[in-house]
């Protein structure tokens, strides 16, 4: 369901993009989803088809790519890889953690044609 | 023409939760938002907080519900103010809905704005509104089974009020099977016990939020999406 929430945020940003980079069309987005987030890639498709609409995006694709997730213990330091429902650092058995990577929903990129 | 960019998509939303928690700072008020699944016993929890601050603190109230205005109703008598927003089809609050909010609320004679999100585990945790804690309720009735169903709201909260304990002897919940699974997430969370009902655990609630009165106006709670 969060993903008609970010689908909806995504447009945001890729409608000023478009408008600073003078594109007329838009073929191709590419997003960033950290695991953490998760984002189902199927529902955030069917979310971007709706949002996509009479836009200059109704032609796009969008990419998703899924960032690993990983952690920094804040008491040690050891780094490790966190699954969702367990962020116990394997040295401290604390879950006092910075997250490095998993938690981000990044726009990377926007292919388009330019106006002339 | 390919145009590289590699940033956050919800920062608009993130710029104007910073902006609020100006508004806050200089308004000395502790922002606190309310998360949980519909049904958990927010509004009850509000109604009894806010009579338990009086008359020294006073709150002023954000209510956040896709229809109706049933909740501020139950809560005009004892907060300063109430606003409702009805979201309609949205599943939570925006950091602009807040602002636009203000204006309806006596921010500087309050010590305490309470925004009761729309009842939902998945979507409040992701929009910064300008809060400075986060507070996440789970009801008894609810099962024991939803820390590990919805980790991200519990990663991200600064207490977890276990509510309507009353209701422990006569539902099957395995509450140390809850707080295990909220410490593989989050070691320094504050987990109470509560029950609006008899009061069980009220006081320690209550004495906690003063505390964050005085330690955290103006800071920015923690958010899953700082990466």
């Amino acid at each position: 369901m969060h993903e008609m929430s970010i689908a909806v945020g995504l447009m945001e940003q890729v409608f000023d993009v478009a408008e600073k980079n003078n594109l007329k069309e838009i073929e191709e987005i590419e997003i960033e989803a950290g695991f953490l987030r998760q984002i189902v890639p199927e529902v955030m498709q069917q979310a971007f088809l709706a949002v996509r609409q009479d836009t200059i995006a109704r032609n796009a694709t969008l990419k998703i790519i899924e960032v690993a997730p990983l952690s920094e213990c804040n008491i040690c330091k050891k780094q490790f890889q966190p699954s969702l429902n367990d962020f116990l650092c394997p040295t401290c058995r604390k879950a006092d953690v910075k997250v490095l990577k998993g938690d981000e929903i990044i726009l990377k990129s926007i292919q388009g044609k330019e106006s002339k | 023409m390919k145009v590289t960019i590699a940033k956050r998509i919800l920062k608009d939303n993130d710029a104007i939760a910073e902006k609020n928690r100006e508004i806050f700072k200089n308004a000395d008020l502790l922002a606190v938002n309310f998360i949980s699944s519909p049904g958990s016993g927010k509004t009850t929890l509000l109604e009894k907080t806010i009579s338990a601050l009086l008359p020294e603190q006073k709150t002023t109230v954000i209510v956040g519900d896709l229809q109706t205005t049933r909740d501020a109703d139950r809560l005009e008598s004892n907060a300063l103010d109430v606003v409702q927003i009805n979201t309609g089809m949205s599943c939570h609050l925006y950091a602009n809905q807040v602002t636009e909010s203000l204006s309806g609320l006596n921010v500087n004679e309050a010590d305490y704005l309470f925004i009761e999100n729309v009842g939902n585990m998945v979507c409040p945790g992701e929009f910064d509104l300008g809060e400075n804690i986060k507070v996440v309720l789970l009801s008894i009735p609810e099962g024991d089974d939803k820390v590990a169903k919805y980790p991200t709201v519990f990663r991200a909260a600064d207490i977890v009020l276990l509510t309507k304990v009353d209701l422990l002897g006569v539902l099957n919940f395995d509450i140390d099977h809850v707080v295990s699974d909220i410490r593989k997430l989050n070691s320094k969370v504050e987990i109470v016990h509560v029950s609006s009902l008899n009061g069980e655990g009220m006081s320690q609630w209550v004495s906690w939020l003063k505390s964050k009165r005085q330690e955290s106006v103006g800071k920015k709670a923690k958010f899953i999406a700082d990466v």
